[in-house]
């Protein structure tokens, strides 16, 4: 049957050039196409691109926002995504010659998308003539500055600690703690109440490190507050340090109970709705994240924050501060010139403050009485008296200690690996070459 | 006596005109300037951008800028020691052998099953095909649902209505569990696709053999063996090569649904070199575990494809 109805067909006539012109008109009217769709967004060519990380986006949009309104010439186009999709999409266009005017740039180093890391591969664009970075605070210099020059603006420092529900507390009738003893009794009690004491969302790689970043200042650098140099130097390590105390502290919590159930099959979002709801009474956060919180509260005043205790020695409970994620002028880009004036009017007092308010951080700096978010006033003794750390990841040599981190954490909560196998992964990739 | 009848006589040659688009008898050449266009986009966006890349494989490049210095094989060095690479293959063998058993066996029952005369046989076609016309990346973000370790909540919830409470589990979060789950998961979505190409192969299965062997008194069990299976050997061939091939470079549903996770429980080949690019930004030791990989996968390919021609003509 087969070659039967194949040799009876006929195929129509079509010749070949009558083919390749039938090409020839559909490459052309492609092209033709093409050119109408670039015609009709010919005000694209007059816009600043911009491309932001989902955390900063309050701030970030309010800033353009105001500029625009003060600059009848100036527009902008902005777009965001969430932090992992940043390091791919971004990193990709950066690495393909078409950057963004403006992108988010995490401050320090310790990630691929960090602002020691790009500054390295000359893809920022220098802003230190710009007159508000003679005001950045001189611990904070190594987040903003590679070889003395200054490449990210950043509205200021967010606090890390444990965001609570003020009702799940009251229910039990505690406060929150100032020591580690207290801690574990609160969290006792609060267990007790039938309340998720702590909200982990270990499933979500960056929460895995929140609870470590709040110990390790405790345990390691009031003790050591030149830890970092140490560890450049090759004269320290991980395993051998206050992160060991750290790490049997964080899963002595888990060991207690004291975590909801399965903390690496949780996510953020549920960590987060956990808290706003009261089933949970904390999380270890950054206060960057407190709109999110306020979000899945009933009423943002339900919410708190406190210094996260690391011993039993208040004095020696110092806190993670560290500066929030940035934005930076490319050096690539096609409006360098005109990003460079909106960071200048990103760097002016008003705007700072307005930016800092807007994502529940300190200011920069300010003139006067700094606007800070009322939850913060706990964290504000410690700043004044140079007891804040920066985040840990920010003066780490490559971009792969901070992954590693994320994954030990969610080995150890697994109880796959032991304390100081999990020190030495880290350790290991910190001694990797940049 | 009844005269016997001659043969036919033998086919005659082919239609078409012999000589403009045939070589001597080695085959037909390819009509070029008919392939020209799709064979140079084809080289655009595929040939130069894999080869262009796998010159990074031997430099240090970190994926921006234009810093990078020749490394010879310094990444491959590394890679034979990298313990987070060597887990990874072991990940995606094990993920790649659950996903060839079983997802093919489920598709050849499944296949099996609407083959039949049931009246709901096109439905049940449908539904089962119906996954696999679904995003991988909505799949798994359903199924991350389903899987939320809440002893209230997806399927420990299910499994508490059944009075099955003790077998909740962490399905994602647990570290020996979790990559059982994603196989779950592709196998969930993909069975519907082996159960097509089965299928297609059942219905090339000349319905008057099955006869003639139940005449000669044969059983379901021995139709199936000595009919049924032999003849789907070209429909065993693709699917077996289509789900190693996916199993061996399987990404979106792991990114999706573990990131690799619980610490390194389910990294594959391919999330590692996807980690190593654009998290750790070594894109030239990313580079060179690509290169391993499509090397690995051409020749497991060729190895595969090869033992089961044999068999088809075999059978």
């Amino acid at each position: 049957m087969a070659p039967e109805l194949i040799s009876s067909y006929t195929p129509p006539s079509l010749s070949r050039r009558r083919l390749l012109q039938l090409l020839g008109g559909a490459a052309a009217a492609g092209t033709l196409a093409a050119c109408g769709g670039d015609g009709g967004s010919s005000s694209a060519g007059d816009t600043l691109k911009v491309i932001g990380v989902g955390d900063q986006e309050a701030g970030l949009r309010k800033a353009l926002d105001d500029y625009k309104s003060a600059h009848s010439d100036f527009d902008f186009n902005l777009s965001f995504a969430p932090a992992d999709q940043v390091q791919t999409a971004l990193r990709t266009q950066l690495a393909g010659g078409n950057a963004p005017d403006l992108h988010v740039v995490y401050p320090g180093n310790g990630s691929a998308m960090s602002m020691a890391q790009l500054a390295k591969a000359n893809l920022l664009a220098d802003l230190s003539d710009q007159s508000w970075t003679q005001k950045i605070p001189a611990g904070f210099a190594g987040a903003f500055k590679n070889d003395g020059k200054t490449y990210i603006f950043s509205p200021g420092s967010s606090m890390l600690g444990a965001i609570y529900n003020k009702k799940a507390f009251a229910s039990a009738g505690v406060e929150p703690p100032a020591t580690w003893s207290e801690l574990l009794s609160v969290c006792d009690k609060l267990k007790k109440k039938g309340i998720v004491p702590i909200a982990l969302g270990a499933q979500t790689p960056w929460v895995t490190q929140l609870i470590d970043y709040a110990l390790v200042p405790g345990t390691v650098y009031a003790k050591t507050p030149d830890f970092d140099d140490k560890m450049i130097a090759g004269s320290a390590t991980f395993a051998d340090s206050g992160w060991a105390d750290a790490m049997d502290k964080y899963l002595e919590l888990q060991k207690k109970g004291f975590f909801n159930d399965n903390p690496n099959g949780t996510t953020y979002e549920q960590a987060t709705s956990m808290v706003g709801t009261g089933k949970a009474a904390m999380a270890v956060q950054v206060s960057a994240v407190l709109p999110a919180f306020r979000e899945a509260s009933s009423s943002p005043d339900d919410l708190g924050m406190f210094p996260f205790p690391a011993t039993d020695v208040a004095a020696d409970n110092w806190i993670p501060g560290g500066v929030v994620v940035g934005i930076a002028v490319s050096a690539k880009g096609k409006k360098t010139e005109q990003a460079k004036k909106f960071i200048e009017y990103c760097g002016q007092p008003e705007t700072v403050n307005a930016w800092a308010e807007a994502v529940a951080c300190v200011p920069l700096y300010s003139e006067g009485d700094p606007k800070v978010d009322p939850v913060l006033q706990p964290f504000l003794p410690y700043l004044k008296d140079n007891k804040a750390v920066p985040f840990m990841d920010q003066r780490w040599p490559n971009a792969e200690v901070q992954p590693t981190h994320f994954a030990v954490v969610q080995e150890l909560l697994g109880g796959k690996t032991t304390v100081q196998d999990a020190l030495k992964k880290m350790d290991e990739a910190y001694r990797k070459t940049a | 006596m009844t005269a016997v009848t001659a043969p036919p006589a033998a086919p005659v040659a082919p239609p078409g005109k012999p000589g403009r688009r045939r070589k001597g008898s080695g085959g037909i050449t390819p009509p070029w300037l008919f392939a020209a266009p799709a064979l140079l986009v084809y080289a655009l966006v595929m040939l130069y951008p894999s080869i262009a890349g796998a010159g990074s494989a031997f430099t240090d490049w970190s994926g921006v800028g234009e810093q990078r210095s020749f490394t010879g094989l310094a990444n491959f060095r590394e890679l034979v020691h990298d313990d987070q690479a060597l887990g990874a293959l072991r990940n995606t063998l094990l993920l790649t052998l659950a996903i060839v058993v079983v997802q093919n066996g489920i598709g050849l029952l499944l296949a099996l099953g609407v083959h039949t005369t049931i009246k709901s046989r096109m439905i049940l076609r449908v539904i089962f095909f119906a996954p696999v016309v679904v995003s991988p990346v909505m799949v798994s973000f359903l199924w991350k649902y389903v899987y939320n370790p809440a002893p209230d909540a997806g399927l420990n919830a299910a499994l508490n209505a059944i009075g099955l409470g003790a077998l909740r589990q962490d399905w994602l979060g647990n570290p020996s569990l979790a990559i059982w789950s994603v196989a779950f998961t592709v196998i969930w979505q993909c069975a519907g696709y082996s159960m097509v190409i089965f299928l297609a192969g059942l219905e090339g299965v000349p319905a008057e053999l099955h006869e003639s062997a139940m005449v000669d008194g044969a059983g379901t069990i021995a139709r199936f063996r000595h009919i049924t299976w032999p003849l789907l050997a070209p429909a065993v061939t693709i699917n077996v090569m289509l789900s190693t091939v996916g199993g061996l470079t399987l990404f979106t549903q792991i990114i999706a649904m573990t990131n690799g996770g619980p610490g390194y429980a389910t990294d594959t080949l391919s999330t590692v070199l996807y980690k190593q690019a654009f998290v750790y930004g070594k894109f030239g030791y990313s580079t060179a575990v690509a290169l391993v990989l499509a090397l690995f996968v051409a020749a497991v390919s060729f190895i595969q494809i090869g033992y089961l021609r044999s068999r088809e003509t075999t059978a």
